[in-house]
């Protein structure tokens, strides 16, 4: 299945996604209506806007340049949303350390959590194979001479084959890249010495695939590991992370205290970190949330189960304002800007076209006929920007740039939605409308006598 | 030259370089002033159009001027800060008291009256705290509290500089200490006595918890809930405008095994001067042979969480700077419509005798005069963001990191900015336009 | 009476390139304007007085043959150098007076001062001086909006004389006025010629302000087709 079915599908499966294509269709099924039975005032608009090139092409970018980084606050705003609103059906749970973070429980605990631990009869029980997966964090450095952040590779420690069934961010790629992906894993599976590095991390530590490096533990003090790079993952949000199998890490622990019976390692019993486990619905949840907190199992430290939403809003928290920021000032004075812009430019046409406004009036045009000309010039001007600078700056940065490289909690990059193609248009026609409201209402106000008493 | 005197500069060079402009110009001032009042109306959408994109940007500026800020008032340059060695951050840090407790010993730490070391032993754990049905807000059902169990409050005071607003610390003795006994009254239940281990809260994070118990803010005397344990306000920090403004400091036994967190995450030691503190620091990563540690002076691990401030600074710019291509293109279009209405006024200026770059020189001065008043005017609009609190996460980019609430800041470094940018956009808007009327030709406009 | 010649024209051409097509707006034009002379250029549309004009006043340039205005050689001078000779040396008249509309009578005629070493009181001097001459003092602080067509016109004359220039060239003064106004303006230009002794130039097509000019000039196709005496000129000055 290729990324448009998979977006037509979501579409499909989404109303408001739906009501929105419907709406759009009758907009521009109205549009082409329009346009075939007065395709004298489209002709009209177009030939204004050609009469000063220069003027269209200023607003036009100006238009452009504003519609792009509204695209850009909106994609992060649309993104941090949806991975925080509540999903109804076939969603994660994220089983953590109940008090503090980080997170860090014993690795004892996966056996039971990753199956929900269920303990009595008619208790739910998670596929472990299917539907769960560790997480163990591994920070190494490359030097340990010198630690900067240039040397230091920061790894998840799973069961490889969890990558492509688990992760997030999965359905960004396409049908080969995760074959890809999957080829390596089986690598992985089968020499746990093998890991995967993204591509930034990799620039930035200055390694090729296909080195072997030595790693230094930063968190795992003695856990020194040696491993093989075999590949990278496909461009987007995991450029920045790195993927060992989790046995090599839990192997070596198991060494380091058969041999140091005595002192076992401090972190023998911090190792694990979160447990994600999938649900189907609501109902199945909470049935597990209650299996496990009920559980005497997990007491020292207490666990939590929380949806993925929940725990990623409570991480968000930090930002709260800065996204407020983003989503009630910046992104309203820039659509406040954009619509000065337009109604400037829409003010001087107006000023420079007296004349002809009145002649047109001589000749027998409404007012309304008028205020819908200048009208539908800056909606022109509006939903072509709108619509060029959202499509173009989707390709541009999805496709170019690898994604938006703005940092928030753990979400290293931000791809922009199909979806932001609408949203340029309707930036565009709805800033063109509030722009040129005045203007226009000041063109169609203009008084033939007063216009040639001056002229004479 | 810091920061601040070369905006000043800058912002004075340009003064004068408008005033120059104008003198040599000779074409009157007034002239380009009217001009933009008889035409109010486009000069007023052109200069709002600064208005906002300058406005937006003094607020963006005052979030991470606010951040700097409370970055400096919360590292003191004669305190070292010192972690295990690795730790990216306080979280990940691991001192065990027996391998680093002759640090405090080192000649360069300060002694107080009573001959006591100020080396402030701590523990820093984050702790998960659910939040109650009625104040939640979308799907956050948990907040994180930054706790620091202190062992002794005092000279942990004295080390930060952190003395108490109202109340007092949390007593230390070995056996019921840091605890008292209080009141609950909890909805639904009988008040009944109980335990509450005795804590220390900045004053942003018992405004923050304050809404819990359907109070502004927490007061002495107050129990809240935290980790499964009671806990009861024994003080409030003096602490606005530092990190510890969001924390909450106890017994630094009580939070060691309250959250199983056996070891020390942080000491921190005064030295008597800057000088001595980062030899001190030098000294003892060097030297000290029982553990490896990192030793940093303070200001510099301060400076170091800056990271994320930098982040910002740059998105900051960059969409500045995309924004600002709109500001000019918007001025290009009012200055050009400017000329072309007053190409018969071009005319006669040049036949009168006004060089080609007089005109440039005055409709130059046009856009700037234009993109002047629309930046004091976004100066103005983003000042009312001055003085309002924000949270936002602090961290050294390596993991980890510190939430924190800070006060929004504009301060002239930011009107002078922001100024700059205003008459910078002008200046780039309003050069081509005013090349093109310079390109007027006198006879052709007056035909 | 020694005859100075203050505008000396000689073999002036100028031409065109519309399309491939050369046209001849002036051929070989030779012409002497004595200093203190009142001349009126006359002639039908296209026939080159306009141009004329424009060359002699430093705002055109000849495609050949020479112009000299005073001691300069206005036709070999560059466009900065001829900006501030006109400054000092030329004053303008327009049919459509072409005043800024943003400024005031005063500060329209106090313009061309400005590119003067001058200070302020002493151009205030000058300025009342001319509009006082005009008869304007009582109207400084009017926007041209808000005087009448003759009005305006007394304004562009009281800027076009600010500077004290020798040579005073006006393209149509009267075209745009009723004829009460237009006999106001031709009075003062006379008064210009007669007691400060200006070299007045102007083109004109009314044969009643061409009357009130000391010699006439026809042009028809780039060509001198009669330069004669105006007999019905009044010498000495003006009687009031």
């Amino acid at each position: 299945m290729n990324k448009f079915e998979k977006y037509v599908l979501d579409i499909l499966d989404d109303p408001v996604s739906l009501g929105a294509v419907v709406v759009g269709m009758i907009i521009i099924l109205g549009m082409v209506i329009f346009a075939s039975s007065y395709w004298f005032y489209f002709r009209l608009m177009f030939l204004n806007l050609r009469r000063n090139i220069i003027r269209t092409a200023l607003t036009s970018v100006a238009s452009i340049v504003l519609v792009f980084v509204v695209t850009l606050v909106w994609t992060i705003l649309w993104f941090l949303n949806l991975v925080t609103s509540e999903k109804a059906k076939d969603f994660k749970a994220i089983v953590t350390e109940r008090w503090q973070i980080p997170s860090q429980m014993p690795y004892a605990y996966e056996a039971s959590l990753a199956e929900g631990s269920p303990a009595n009869e008619g208790d739910y029980k998670i596929d472990k194979n299917k539907d769960a997966m560790t997480w163990q964090f591994y920070g190494a450095t490359i030097d340990p001479e010198k630690k900067t952040r240039d040397n230091i590779i920061f790894f998840f420690c799973m069961e490889p084959m969890k990558m492509t069934k688990m992760m997030d961010g999965m359905e960004e790629y396409s049908a080969t890249q995760i074959a890809d992906l999957e080829k390596l894993c089986d690598e992985m599976v089968k020499d746990k010495r093998k890991i995967i590095v993204g591509k930034e991390r990799l620039e930035a530590i200055n390694k090729k695939i296909g080195e072997r490096i030595k790693l230094t533990s930063l968190n795992f003090k003695g856990i020194d590991l040696e491993v093989e790079i075999i590949g990278s993952f496909p461009e987007g949000r995991y450029n920045q992370s790195a993927i060992l199998n989790r046995d090599y890490l839990n192997d070596s622990m198991d060494a380091y205290n058969r041999q140091n019976p005595n002192s076992r390692h401090p972190m023998t019993n911090k190792s694990l970190n979160l447990v994600w486990i999938r649900v189907p619905d609501k109902e199945v949840f909470q049935k597990v949330e209650n299996q496990i907190t009920s559980s005497a199992s997990f007491t020292t430290p207490a666990v939590k189960v929380e949806t993925a939403s929940s725990g990623i809003s409570t991480f968000l928290d930090a930002y709260r304002d800065l996204l407020w920021g983003l989503r009630f000032i910046l992104a309203p004075f820039i659509l406040a800007t954009m619509a000065l812009i337009i109604a400037v430019a829409i003010s001087i046409s107006v000023r420079e076209r007296r004349k002809e406004i009145a002649v047109m009036k001589v000749l027998g045009f409404t007012p309304a006929q008028v205020l819908f000309l200048v009208l539908g010039e800056a909606i022109m001007i509006g939903a072509f920007s709108g619509l060029f600078s959202s499509f173009g700056t989707t390709m541009f940065i999805n496709n170019v740039v690898g994604g938006i490289k703005f940092p928030i909690a753990f979400f290293p990059v931000f791809l922009i939605p199909l979806d932001a193609i609408w949203w340029g248009p309707a930036i565009g026609i709805g800033t063109a409308l509030a722009g040129s409201f005045l203007p226009s209402l000041s063109a169609c106000r203009v008084k033939v006598s007063e216009v040639f008493a001056r002229i004479s | 030259m810091d920061l601040y005197s070369t905006l000043a500069v800058s912002l004075i060079s340009v003064v004068l370089l408008t005033i120059l402009l104008a003198l040599v110009g000779k074409v009157p001032i007034n002239y380009s002033i009217r001009n933009l009042i008889v035409r109010w109306p486009i000069s007023l959408m052109t200069a709002l159009a600064f208005t906002m994109v300058i406005g937006v940007l003094i607020v963006m500026l005052a979030f991470v001027n606010g951040m700097y800020k409370l970055t400096e008032s919360s590292g003191h340059p004669e305190n070292v800060i010192i972690l295990s060695d690795g730790a990216t951050d306080e979280i990940f840090s691991n001192l065990g008291y027996r391998d680093v407790s002759e640090v405090e010993f080192n000649p360069g730490v300060v002694r107080d009256a009573s001959g006591k070391p100020l080396a402030s032993w701590e523990t820093y754990v984050i702790v998960n705290q659910p939040i109650p049905i009625h104040v939640r807000k979308g799907e956050r059902k948990r907040r994180f509290v930054q706790v620091r169990g202190i062992l002794d409050p005092e000279i942990s005071g004295k080390v930060h500089h952190i003395a108490l607003k109202s109340g007092s610390w949390f007593s230390t003795g070995d056996t019921g200490g840091g605890v008292r006994e209080v009141m609950l009254t909890e909805a639904e239940k009988e008040p009944r006595k109980i335990n509450a281990t005795e804590a220390v809260l900045g004053q942003g994070i018992a405004k923050e918890i304050g809404p819990d118990y359907n109070k502004p803010i927490l007061e002495v005397g107050d129990v809240f809930n935290m980790g499964d344990k009671y806990w009861v306000v024994a003080g409030i920090m003096d602490s606005g405008g530092s990190t510890f403004d969001s924390e909450i400091w106890a017994k630094w036994k009580t939070v060691a095994e309250r959250f199983g967190k056996e070891t020390y995450t942080t000491l921190v030691i005064s030295t008597t001067n800057q000088q001595t503190a980062s030899a001190t620091a030098i000294d003892l990563v060097k030297n000290f042979k029982k553990a490896a540690l990192q030793a940093i002076v303070e200001t510099e691990y301060y400076d170091k969480l800056n990271n994320t401030n930098k982040q910002f600074l740059i998105a900051i710019l960059f969409v500045a700077a995309v924004v600002a291509i709109g500001g000019v293109f918007g001025i290009m279009n009012t200055m050009f419509a400017a000329i072309s209405q007053r190409s018969k006024d071009i005319g006669v200026l040049r036949i009168i005798g006004f060089a080609p770059w007089q005109i440039l020189v005055s409709f130059f001065l046009e856009a700037i005069i234009l993109s002047f008043f629309g930046g004091i005017l976004g100066c103005i609009v983003g000042s009312f963001a001055d003085g309002f609190t924000a949270s936002s996460i602090m961290s050294s980019g390596a993991g980890g990191g510190k939430n924190i609430l800070l006060r929004l800041t504009v301060d002239m470094k930011l009107i002078f900015s922001g100024i700059l940018f205003a008459v910078a956009m002008g200046m780039v808007g309003g050069l081509l336009p005013a090349f093109s009327a310079m390109r007027i030709k006198p006879l052709d406009s007056l035909r | 009476m020694d005859e100075v010649i203050s505008v000396r024209v000689e073999s002036l051409t100028k031409s065109f390139n519309r399309g491939s097509e050369k046209i001849e707006v002036l051929e070989e034009l030779t012409l002497n304007v004595v200093s203190g002379e009142f001349l009126a250029l006359m002639g039908p549309s296209g026939s080159g007085k306009t141009t004329l004009l424009n060359i002699i006043a430093g705002l055109d340039i000849p495609s050949s043959g020479s112009v000299t205005v005073g001691k300069n050689i206005i036709s070999s001078m560059s466009e900065t150098k001829l900006a501030s000779w006109r400054t000092r040396h030329v004053g303008f008249v327009f049919q459509f007076y072409h005043l800024l509309p943003v400024l005031t009578a005063y500060e329209n005629v106090e313009l061309p001062l400005l590119l003067l070493p001058m200070t302020k009181a002493q151009r205030k001097i000058q300025v009342m001086n001319v509009l006082d001459l005009v008869g304007l003092t009582s109207r400084i602080k009017h926007l041209p909006g808000q005087l009448s067509g003759g009005q305006q016109q007394r304004v562009g004359i009281a800027r076009a004389i600010v500077t004290d220039p020798d040579l005073i060239v006006a393209d149509e003064p009267t075209g745009d006025l009723d004829s009460k106004s237009a006999d106001e303006i031709l009075e003062l230009m006379t008064i210009l010629q007669k007691t400060l002794g200006k070299t007045i130039i102007m083109v004109t097509h009314d044969p009643r302000a061409a009357s009130k000019a000391q010699r006439i000039l026809h042009l028809e196709k780039g060509k001198l087709v009669k330069d004669s005496r105006n007999f019905s000129y009044v010498s000495g000055n003006v009687a009031n």
